[in-house]
């Protein structure tokens, strides 16, 4: 027993310790890894930097790189009044739908009425609803309020979200009701209950879902599409299927705009990502 | 989204059109038009020439403004049927001509002989390309007023044909001539022998229809009423490509790929639309030496090139806003508009007169000569047919299926192939009667 208590320890430290062969095929594993998911940025940025002719090179560096794409993006499309429309619009719809996920969530998870569980799973069949079956009549609504080609109208169709609603709500269903009964005793109305106590625990809930928000606002192509008249007025999305045509994609100006349209999400993404890891670990997103 | 906004565009443009009256003389006071284009919706030569245009006529006519909306082509009906529905004007827009027939059809798209004065239609009409001019009539009317437009090329690698023993001085001029350069090119080198636009989403049935007339078929009936692209004629083009896949000389590449493997100088040949001209060139600065021939000839057959690009079509039912877009349309294909859509964007100019004359393109035919032979094949232009009726895009799509089907696929019985297609898309053409 003495022998086998004392042989464990050493057998996982040669299998799992530091300078075990296990240990360096599981870093080399992960190196392999990284490799792949960053080479294709590594190739978006450095096909930004090539000149024209080279395009197609398969070098790993250029030749002679230059930021001709970057100028040339700048000037051609109005990349960075894109880039803050897109901002202002994925902020904005990320704020909204986070807001309204909330009280809705509240409502459905604290509140028992008659229909509550048809009005939430009515909710959740919105969900199913594919964009393009809206987008028409969502289109005609904004048209015959004045609203096309504004950053107001790629905004208003995204108030409620099916998908915020019914992650939010399990979140609340979870969450402790002894924490809120004891919170109603010392006299917290609703709303106290709702943005004192249960919020500031759903930060990581909410962290992943901010993100996932932005994101897909912050990539989203059709709507945009139908509703915007002009470059200025439109998002990065739209700016970068201006480098593909029929006659030809230019792949240099193409890269160095998407290299600048990933910044921001990059950005995001490192502020957040301690929350998001977290909070994707904890509710098994992906 | 199309269909079920078909019956309300109806709907709406009944409307318009029974509130019609005469175009006047002038616009004597402010008019702002919108202007749908698909040059405006990418980056580049296109869009810059397009604003260039607009803010040109805008400093002629202080009257009117002009509104241009970048809308890609594939987007083109579906935004318009949108924007009928949704009260939005539609004054002018640049459509392809594949979708010029369900723009006549069902878009609104106005004759020209019926709004504008005869006499001045005929004098804005002098000096353009008749063949040029007939691309944009149906039914005898014209809908559609030749802008944008180019004609398949063959494009070669000099270099390419270098390496293989070729003589670049002597491109192939007939499908026989280019199989047997293609399979030396095969056998010398490690380049792809032909790449083409004839295959592909985006490139329905422009190019087939030239290739099928060069051997005397056709896809569609002159009235638009019966398929015949199951023509021993057909059948006998689409069996010649299959014969250039089957021995290698050209695969079933995507559209992009194909183009890029030229601009890389990884393919030998190229049949395509001239308009990619300056894509192309851009890849083989200080790389290798593009050249450009005509399509190639069915033996001593005559060529029949279709053409590819766009129309100028007139949606506007408001008499002053008809006369504003006219105005417009009168500026983009004055021997200044095609001097700039020519010399900027890379499309052929449907004003000849203009190509040796040093006030417009003179010195720039001088400085790229590539743009000869596309010229050359003005004459013997074919005007493209669009595909009749709503259902225009899945007859093109189903036909184009087949013809691929065909050309690259394991089934050798090609009549089979476009025989069954045939009798299946025809059913989808207009009722008669």
């Amino acid at each position: 027993m003495t022998t086998e208590t004392t042989n464990t320890p050493l057998h996982h430290s040669r299998r799992f310790g530091p300078g075990g062969w296990e240990t360096g095929l599981g870093h080399a594993l992960m190196i392999l890894a990284s490799l792949i998911c960053v080479f294709p940025i590594y190739w978006m940025i450095v096909t930004s930097l090539r000149p024209e002719n080279a395009i197609f090179s398969t070098r790993l560096w250029p030749d002679a790189a230059s930021l001709d794409n970057y100028a040339y993006a700048l000037k051609a499309v109005p990349i960075t009044q894109m880039l803050v429309n897109t901002f202002i619009v994925s902020i904005a719809v990320t704020v909204i739908q986070i807001f309204t996920g909330i009280l809705a969530a509240y409502g459905f998870s604290r509140w028992k009425f008659r229909g509550s569980a048809i009005l939430f799973a009515a909710v959740a069949l919105t969900w199913l609803v594919p964009l393009q079956v809206v987008m028409i009549p969502n289109y005609l609504l904004v048209a015959r309020m004045g609203m096309i080609d504004t950053l107001g109208a790629l905004i208003l169709p995204h108030f409620a979200s099916a998908f915020a609603i019914m992650l939010l709500a399990q979140s609340m269903r979870s969450f402790p009701t002894e924490v809120i009964e004891a919170a109603h005793m010392d006299g917290a109305n609703h709303a106290h209950i709702l943005w004192h106590v249960i919020v500031p625990n759903l930060r990581g809930t909410i962290a992943s879902l901010a993100i996932l928000i932005f994101i897909t606002t912050w990539n989203e192509y059709f709507w945009p599409l139908l509703l915007t008249r002009s470059p200025e007025n439109s998002v990065i999305q739209i700016g970068l299927q201006m480098f593909i045509t029929s006659e030809g994609t230019q792949w240099g100006p193409l890269m160095a705009a998407s290299t600048m349209a990933s910044l921001p999400i990059l950005l995001v993404y490192l502020v957040l990502q301690r929350q998001v890891i977290a909070s994707f670990m904890k509710s098994g997103l992906r | 989204m199309k269909s079920s906004l078909f019956a309300l565009t109806a709907l709406a443009m009944t409307a318009g059109v029974a509130q019609a009256e005469m175009m006047p003389d002038a616009v004597t006071e402010p008019v702002t038009i919108t202007f749908y284009n698909y040059n405006l919706s990418s980056a580049g030569n296109g869009a810059d020439a397009t604003r260039k245009m607009i803010a040109e006529f805008e400093a002629l006519n202080p009257n009117i403004k002009v509104k241009g909306v970048p809308v890609a082509p594939q987007d083109l009906a579906t935004r318009i049927q949108a924007d009928i529905v949704a009260g939005q004007p539609v004054d002018l827009s640049q459509m392809t001509f594949a979708a010029l027939g369900f723009a006549t059809e069902n878009l609104g798209a106005q004759p020209l002989e019926d709004i504008v004065p005869a006499a001045e239609l005929s004098a804005h009409f002098t000096g353009m390309v008749p063949n040029g001019l007939e691309l944009g009539r149906l039914g005898g009317k014209t809908y559609g007023l030749a802008y944008t437009f180019s004609t398949p090329v063959l494009f070669y690698n000099a270099d390419l044909f270098k390496k293989a023993g070729l003589d670049p001085n002597t491109p192939p001029t007939t499908w026989a001539e280019l199989k047997e350069m293609g399979l030396q090119i095969k056998e010398k080198t490690d380049a792809l022998p032909l790449a083409t636009g004839i295959y592909g989403p985006t490139a329905l049935d422009w190019l087939m229809q030239g290739v099928i007339r060069s051997n005397g078929g056709e896809v569609i009936n002159a009235d638009r009423t019966e398929m015949r692209f199951a023509s021993p004629e057909s059948i006998e083009a689409v069996t010649m490509l299959r014969d250039l896949a089957q021995t290698g000389i050209m695969k079933n590449l995507s559209i992009t790929a194909q183009m890029e493997g030229v601009a890389a100088g990884n393919t030998a040949m190229y049949l395509q639309t001239s308009a990619i001209q300056g894509y192309l060139l851009k890849g083989a600065k200080d790389n290798f030496e593009l050249r450009a021939a005509a399509m190639p000839a069915f033996g001593d057959k005559a060529v029949a090139p279709s053409n590819s690009g766009s129309a100028l079509s007139l949606h506007a039912t408001d008499p002053k806003r008809q006369r504003a877009a006219w105005e417009l349309m009168k500026f983009l294909t004055s021997k200044r508009g095609y001097t700039i859509i020519t010399s900027e964007i890379g499309y052929l100019p449907l004003r000849p007169e203009i190509v040796d004359d040093p006030e417009y393109l003179g010195e720039w035919v001088k400085a790229n000569p590539l743009i000869r032979p596309n010229l050359a094949q003005l004459e013997h232009l074919v005007p493209y047919v669009p595909l009749p009726g709503p259902n225009y895009l899945q007859i093109g799509v189903s036909m184009m299926d087949a013809m691929e089907m065909a050309t690259f696929g394991d089934n050798d019985d090609v009549k089979g192939i476009l025989t069954e297609t045939q009798e299946r898309v025809q059913r989808l053409l207009p009722p008669q009667g």
